[in-house]
């Protein structure tokens, strides 16, 4: 495994080189005919999508564990894991978006407050699990308080954290019955934002008309350079974060020094599930979008380079043991996280200087601030 | 003494060795030493790879520094001929070099707890060297004093009296800090998101450099909170400029710039909307010109560059640069770089990040 790995870092960093050839052949212009439709498509075809699966799975997920509420079994919280873990595939893979109405009113923060790495948020959850609480059993109340109670991480230690085994226990119990209307009332908040986010987009005058069309009137994009700039710091970001908040917040490297505990969501073993989520957000915004278009025909293998290694990342990401800390104690599956750290740099840097240097956005350098 | 051109043409050759002699014509070989350095510059190399760049008065690039990572604001001592490198935000490294080659290009980091906001000064007589630092777990800006004759180390700290700290700088007299708060609250942890934009607190502060103690402070009135206060510069007469940029809708046309001195209520320079327009409602540096008495801004947003008058923010000139990036003081005007790699109007492949440094 990690010879095989290793060819293909060899043969990324080769293409990578024949890149930085092609673009050496003088700044690329940013074709702005095309780039209304690129920003249309992108929102058409995948913010509002991206939202709509996020508020569905949110929905089964407040139908799941109220369904567990009703009837406690071990079968029942299977059913409310599993639309957990769809709730966490469908934001991993909108949560790219860290623009609009998600940063408006810490909307991104409700849904995941991550990390925490003091724990403030932990404690705060294991505060309200211990003294029964009515206000944090219903959405109502609950939306208002903390930040770090109300999402997912939140409900990922209701369903999987210390003591969850009162959710399965049919014999009642004010313990289980108590930690469940909690859990349920978290997930109400999540489809009650996933609402929110999807309304935002939709509406057809507000954030989805200044996306889609850049002019002097426009309170975002006062033209289309603005507008591609934004569209591609979304994938730079989100690239960015996979590898600096969401891999080398537990792996830096040294297997010696990593901190299990630090992933994001491992205690549900959603660690990679959600990382790959992030990687097909990446693609499917990249392709949705139809970027391409903006690139010169001798250029438009960027696009196909970058898509090959993203998928040489997720195929990597799928084939991780989900238990974190299991995954450290093996050489091979630490040699796997390695080539993530590798090759997600790669994917930044592909994003922020070959895609955006080959579409005309500022050599690929400062495309989203001067600072 | 030591900083003879002869030497350090000679010094300067053996240890740039035949490879960068190879990628230079031969004029330049002989003709360029980093004793004919002017200017320095963070830079992102066609490699990929970021450095330190040292440019001559034409805008020559002459010699580069290999950073770790990609900086953002320098800052120079004339007394001691050091400079610092500060790694962009939310960096944690700043690199020390000497342009003179006199000492090796060294490292230091911000302690746990903190980060660089990107910015920083020197003391006027070169012993401490102050950089903005984001203490996020309080979200509250800090300005780290770091003591340049104890090996730097970072012997204290002092409140920036904001949140969002961004540029500062040090009074000609050494006794006060003039720290721009730019008011956006960001976390480590959230990369470069910015998290607050519903409730900005941008401010100036002058604040006691002995003592931290906050002398006088200026927000920007209720309407104009989206207004960043990002960099600033000092006229001769004292008088201190500072340039925003803006958060809020892209249809609004704030003043992006304005300039107070120590007991004045700010003034806000309103440019004609052209010229905002223009500047994409961002500038990204701004310099004075002490001995001109002009101001210099520059903005890679619509990519334009533009002076002003220094005695009452009148319009002077503007000039279209793509993606215009830093700005510094040249003998009669400006020296005015580009992501693009343009420097003075000379070209070069490289990109020049954010901020320019006279040496």
């Amino acid at each position: 495994m990690r010879f095989a790995l290793t060819s293909l870092v060899l043969a990324l960093s080769m293409s990578s080189g024949a890149i930085a050839q092609e673009s050496n052949a003088g700044p690329a212009v940013l074709n702005t005919a095309l780039v209304p439709g690129v920003m249309t498509r992108a929102v058409d075809d995948f913010i509002r999508p991206g939202y709509h699966r996020f508020h569905e799975t949110a929905g089964s997920l407040k139908t799941n564990m109220e369904a567990l509420c009703a009837t406690p079994s071990a079968t029942s919280v299977d059913a409310a894991r599993d639309a957990f873990n769809d709730t966490i595939d469908a934001w991993s893979r909108i949560e790219i978006v860290r623009v609009g109405p998600v940063i408006e009113d810490n909307r991104f923060e409700r849904v995941l407050f991550f990390p925490d790495r003091k724990s403030t948020g932990l404690k705060q959850v294991q505060a309200a699990l211990a003294k029964p609480d009515d206000s944090v059993t219903q959405m109502a109340t609950l939306k208002d308080k903390s930040v770090a109670m109300q999402g997912i991480g939140a409900l990922e230690f209701v369903l999987f954290g210390t003591g969850h085994e009162v959710l399965a226990d049919n014999q009642g119990g004010d313990q289980g019955a108590y930690r469940c209307r909690y859990g349920a009332a978290i997930a109400a908040n999540l489809e009650r934002l996933g609402g929110e986010l999807s309304a935002a987009w939709d509406a057809p005058d507000g954030v989805q008309a200044a996306w889609e069309k850049p002019g002097l009137d426009n309170p975002l994009f006062r033209d289309e350079k603005e507008a591609a700039n934004a569209l591609l710091g979304i994938l730079v970001h989100a690239a960015e974060t996979i590898r600096d908040q969401r891999l080398e917040s537990f792996y830096k490297g040294d297997a010696k020094k990593a901190l299990p505990r630090q992933a994001i969501y491992w205690r549900s073993g959603n660690t990679f599930r959600s990382i790959a989520g992030n990687l097909e957000g990446v693609r499917d915004l990249m392709k949705a979008s139809g970027m391409v278009e903006l690139l010169d025909d001798d250029s438009r293998s960027t696009v196909s380079s970058i898509d090959f290694v993203a998928r040489a990342l997720l195929r990597v990401v799928n084939d991780i043991r989900p238990n974190v800390e299991e995954a450290l104690a093996d050489p091979a599956e630490t040699a796997k996280l390695d080539f993530l750290l590798l090759n997600s740099r790669d994917l930044i840097l592909r994003l922020n200087n070959d895609l955006g240097g080959g579409i005309g956005l500022a050599a690929g350098f400062s495309f989203s601030d001067g600072d | 003494m030591i900083g003879s051109g002869l030497i350090d043409r000679r010094s300067f050759i053996r240890a740039a060795g035949l490879a960068f002699l190879a990628g230079l014509a031969p004029r330049s070989a002989f003709a360029l030493s980093r004793a004919d350095a002017v200017y320095a510059s963070g830079l992102r190399r066609a490699d990929g790879r970021f450095a330190i760049g040292l440019v001559s008065e034409t805008g020559e690039l002459i010699d580069e520094i290999a950073l770790p990572g990609r900086v953002h604001g320098l800052c120079h001592s004339k007394t001691t001929g050091l400079s610092v490198a500060f790694a962009r935000r939310p960096g944690t490294f700043a690199v020390v070099f000497d342009s003179q080659s006199r000492i090796e290009p060294r490292i230091i980091h911000a302690p746990d707890e903190r980060h660089y906001f990107g910015h920083g000064a020197f003391s006027p007589d070169g012993r401490l060297f102050y950089a903005s630092e984001n203490d996020f777990a309080a979200n509250r800006g800090m300005i780290g004093i770091y003591d340049t004759r104890a090996d730097f180390a970072r012997i204290g700290e002092i409140p920036a009296h904001g949140i969002g700290t961004h540029d500062m700088t040090v009074t000609a007299d050494g006794a006060m800090l003039v720290i721009a708060n730019g008011g956006i609250e960001t976390h480590p942890d959230f990369g470069r998101t910015k998290l607050n934009l519903d409730h900005m607190e941008p401010s100036l502060v002058l604040a006691d450099a002995k003592t931290g103690a906050l002398i006088e402070k200026h927000s920007l009135p209720p309407e104009l909170s989206r207004l960043s206060t990002r960099h600033l510069d000092i006229a001769a007469d004292g008088r201190i400029w500072f340039a925003c940029q803006y958060e809020g809708p892209r249809t609004d046309r704030p003043p992006l710039l304005g300039h107070f001195n120590k007991g004045e209520t700010l003034s806000l320079v309103q440019l004609p909307d052209s010229t905002t327009d223009r500047l994409g409602n961002y500038i990204g540096a701004i310099a004075v010109n002490r001995r001109e008495g002009l101001v210099g801004i520059a903005s890679p947003k619509n990519g334009l560059w533009a002076v002003l008058d220094g005695r009452d923010g009148r319009l002077l000139s503007e000039t279209i640069l793509a993606d215009a990036a830093g700005i510094a003081a040249s003998p009669k005007s400006f020296a005015v770089s580009s992501y693009r790699g343009d420097f003075l109007g000379t070209h070069t492949a490289v990109a020049f990040d954010q901020h320019i440094t006279r040496l």
